[in-house]
């Protein structure tokens, strides 16, 4: 192979109108169509300069007198994020300046609770810097000891660093503490009010946009978690609505397809069946949602309906043009070969618009999958769409975006794969002699052989 | 050109020729046509398409149809197919008047009308299933017939594997599988390469010989017209209708040779003058436009 060099395959150039890109350049360019959006979502996520317009927080504080509540991990924008640090720091300051002028402001147990909650704000830094697990945090004892080590510099933060204000303050609130007792006892915490930890927090894009890491450990989480028995598990869910669209397509492929089949052979049915087809598509399929739970009653029934009724019609619809289209003259021969009606829909019709039906239900599966969502929304919710709904009102939208994107990638890869295996089920069709595989079916043949998109050269590789 | 003119009329033929037609004429008549027209209605009112005409069809004859487009050539040849209806008049298949679309009337179109999902063998055996046979024998037959034209080795691929020539080859053999009366053919080779058109002209011809059927052959080729028939009806456009009835007067069995013999281009003149009247060719009323000045004398 090396010594052939002397003979260079002409290459198409990357931009010659109407012409074949080369194997390579072609896979390439489909790789690059998938690795751009990602790049680019990203480039958005992990450039801190790029728009993140929020402050996500990772310590957060309670104000006196005021009754919104932010916790670690809520998002603020980032003109009110220093209005805030500088209300803590007010308070913070008062703290100090009562201290130093002997006046106390709280009584003995209710300063033991502020105090308390003061203690609790550091769980989410322990959590987030590893030092405690998520149930550890719960444990006053233990965020007690974490204050220690901070205090006393054992404990530096490595992915939540505490700036040196904190760390200033940490120390002289240890002292209070350490003075009382060397380990959390909730009777002897001091009654003199303690310093507040002045929120921290690092610029983020707002919460509808998390970034690509985020999704992707969320969703192994929701994917890997046990869930309540009584609650369906992911699979489980995803598995309810695969079985929406599947029974909703399979009812009007079931219906539609022979209709479809009728007008397109018969006039008569055309013009019985396909004005009013015609019309009844421009009714929109969720309209009838409610329509629908009232005739079938609250489960999957009406879902499955609320499918069929969106791409029935168009079925019928498609599957007559196909049927029209079939050449003319194949019906011409077979008459003269003596084949009668129903011979020739059973033995010509529909073997030859076969090939196209098959593309016809391709598409129309997807379309059917369009329909999944608004079909899991009527009734009683139900399968990944009840997740998303209820997940998006509590604005985890790290965990609705591995769900969109599923559903996305099982439409995809389903359609691939029917297109892949189309050459085998129409092997007298033209394009299955040719040496044309789909996506998917490129990929498998790359991974089995590295070289098979390789030029040869010299005409013998 | 010139010493073609003096060529004898076609009509004196040599004895040879003389006793092929009077056995042509004394065999059964198989297919009669009887004031066969053919309108349509529009909404400027009725369109003749083929005026009323009537001619016979003798046991195995070999007829074609010429004639200018539009002169109704292919709307004849599909009525007495049953693929169109007629409007008027009626046409006689061993003496009993048929209508509709049967298997007793092959037809051989222009495109290549093969089932693309089945096999050579497979197309061929179609016209037998739906005829009510079935079995081995059907396979076997289906065969016969492929042998017949020269493709048994391609009994298994499917069309879409095949070049023109064999397609309407197959086409062939599954028309005559069916064993019809009569085939019709609507310019058959009309879609094929000149060479592949000349060696299908000679194999069909072969397989006319070989095989009990009658023949009618519509085509716009003068040649094939001429090297295929033994009669060749001359059609006249708007509306249609018979112009002449051409005895053809070249020899059988025929070869290709004989594209140049007298009687071949004798025939293919007065088809000329039928078809191409003088007037309709004449160049001498166009406006004569000079693109460039040089004087290069081009005729």
């Amino acid at each position: 192979m090396k010594n052939s060099s002397q003979f260079k395959a002409p290459t198409t150039p990357w931009f010659a109108v109407r012409k074949e890109l080369s194997a390579k350049r072609r896979s390439l360019l489909i790789a690059a169509s998938f690795i751009l959006p990602i790049l680019l979502w990203s480039i958005v996520s992990y450039t801190p300069f790029i728009w993140h317009p929020d402050i996500k927080l990772e310590i957060s504080a309670d104000r006196e007198n005021v009754t919104t509540v932010f916790t670690a991990g809520n998002h603020l924008s980032k003109e009110y994020f220093p209005g805030f640090v500088e209300a803590v720091e007010a308070e913070n300051s008062d703290i100090l300046a009562a201290r130093a002028s002997g006046e106390s402001t709280t009584s003995g147990f209710r300063a033991r609770r502020a105090n308390l909650k003061i203690l609790r704000h550091m769980a989410p830094v322990a959590i987030a810097n590893g030092w405690l697990t998520r149930e550890e945090a719960e444990d006053d004892s233990q965020l007690y000891q974490v204050w220690q080590g901070v205090a006393e510099g054992t404990l530096v933060g490595s992915k939540v660093k505490l700036s040196d204000q904190n760390i200033a303050l940490i120390k002289r609130n240890w002292e209070l503490l350490s003075a009382k007792s060397p380990t959390f006892v909730s009777k002897s915490l001091p009654e003199t009010p303690l310093e507040k930890l002045v929120p921290q927090g690092r610029p983020a894009n707002p919460v509808y946009l998390p970034a690509p890491h985020e999704v992707v450990i969320q969703g192994y989480h929701d994917f890997t978690q046990e869930t309540d028995p009584d609650k369906p598990s992911m699979w489980q869910r995803y598995k309810h609505s695969l079985r929406i669209v599947f029974f909703g397509f399979m009812l009007s492929a079931l219906v539609g397809v022979p209709i479809g089949i009728l007008c397109g052979t018969f006039d008569f049915f055309s013009k019985l069946f396909e004005p009013f087809i015609d019309f009844f598509r421009y009714m929109p399929a969720p309209a009838f949602s409610t329509l629908l739970v009232a005739v079938f009653l609250a489960h999957d029934a009406p879902k499955i309906a609320l499918v069929f009724l969106g791409t029935f019609f168009q079925m019928v619809l498609v599957v007559s043009n196909t049927t029209r289209q079939l050449d003319a003259s194949l019906i011409e021969a077979a008459q003269t070969l003596g084949a009668k009606t129903f011979t020739m829909i059973r033995r010509v019709i529909i073997p030859g618009i076969t090939p196209n039906l098959y593309n016809d239900m391709r598409i129309l599966l997807g379309w059917s999958w369009t329909w999944l969502v608004i079909a899991e929304l009527i009734g009683v919710k139900s399968g990944l769409t009840e997740f998303i709904e209820t997940q998006g009102r509590w604005r985890n939208f790290d965990s609705v975006f591995p769900i969109i994107i599923m559903i996305g990638v099982t439409g995809f890869v389903t359609d691939q794969i029917l297109a892949s295996l189309r050459k085998y089920f129409f092997p007298w069709t033209p394009e299955s002699s040719e040496k044309k595989h789909g996506f998917i079916g490129r990929f498998v043949l790359w991974m089995l052989d590295r070289k098979v998109y390789d030029t040869p050269k010299n005409g013998k590789a | 050109m010139s010493d073609i003119i003096e060529l004898p009329s076609y009509k004196e033929q040599s004895d040879s020729v003389r006793a092929r037609f009077a056995d042509i004429y004394q065999r059964p008549i198989k297919l009669e046509v009887k004031d066969v027209s053919k309108s349509f209605n529009t909404a400027k009112g009725q369109i003749d398409v083929l005026s009323p005409i009537s001619f016979n069809v003798h046991r195995r004859e070999f007829i074609s149809v010429i004639g200018p487009s539009g002169c109704g050539k292919s709307t004849l040849i599909r009525m007495l197919a049953g693929l169109e209806t007629v409007s008027g008049g009626q046409f006689l298949l061993d003496g009993k008047e048929a209508s509709g679309p049967g298997a007793d009337r092959g037809m051989v179109f222009q495109g290549y009308t093969l089932f693309p999902w089945l096999t050579v063998k497979k197309n061929v055996m179609f016209g037998l299933e739906v005829n009510g046979h079935s079995g081995t024998a059907v396979e076997q037959e289906a065969m016969q017939w492929i042998e017949l034209v020269g493709l048994g080795h391609a009994a298994e691929s499917y069309p879409s594997q095949l070049s023109g020539g064999m397609k309407q080859r197959v086409a062939i053999a599954r028309a005559l599988a069916n064993q019809p009366q009569i085939l019709f053919m609507d310019e058959p080779f009309g879609a094929l390469d000149p060479h592949t058109r000349s060696q299908m002209q000679s194999h069909l011809l072969q397989i006319w010989h070989n095989v009990d059927v009658t023949i009618m052959f519509v085509t716009h080729d003068l040649d094939e017209a001429i090297y295929l028939s033994d009669r060749i009806l001359v059609l006249k456009a708007n509306p249609g209708e018979i112009q002449e009835f051409i005895e053809v007067p070249v020899p059988r069995p025929r070869t290709p040779e004989q594209m140049l013999s007298t009687e071949f281009l004798a025939t293919k003149q007065r088809l000329e003058e039928l078809i191409h009247p003088k007037e309709h060719t004449s160049t001498q009323d166009l406006p004569i436009v000079r693109m460039t000045s040089v004087n290069d004398n081009v005729e």
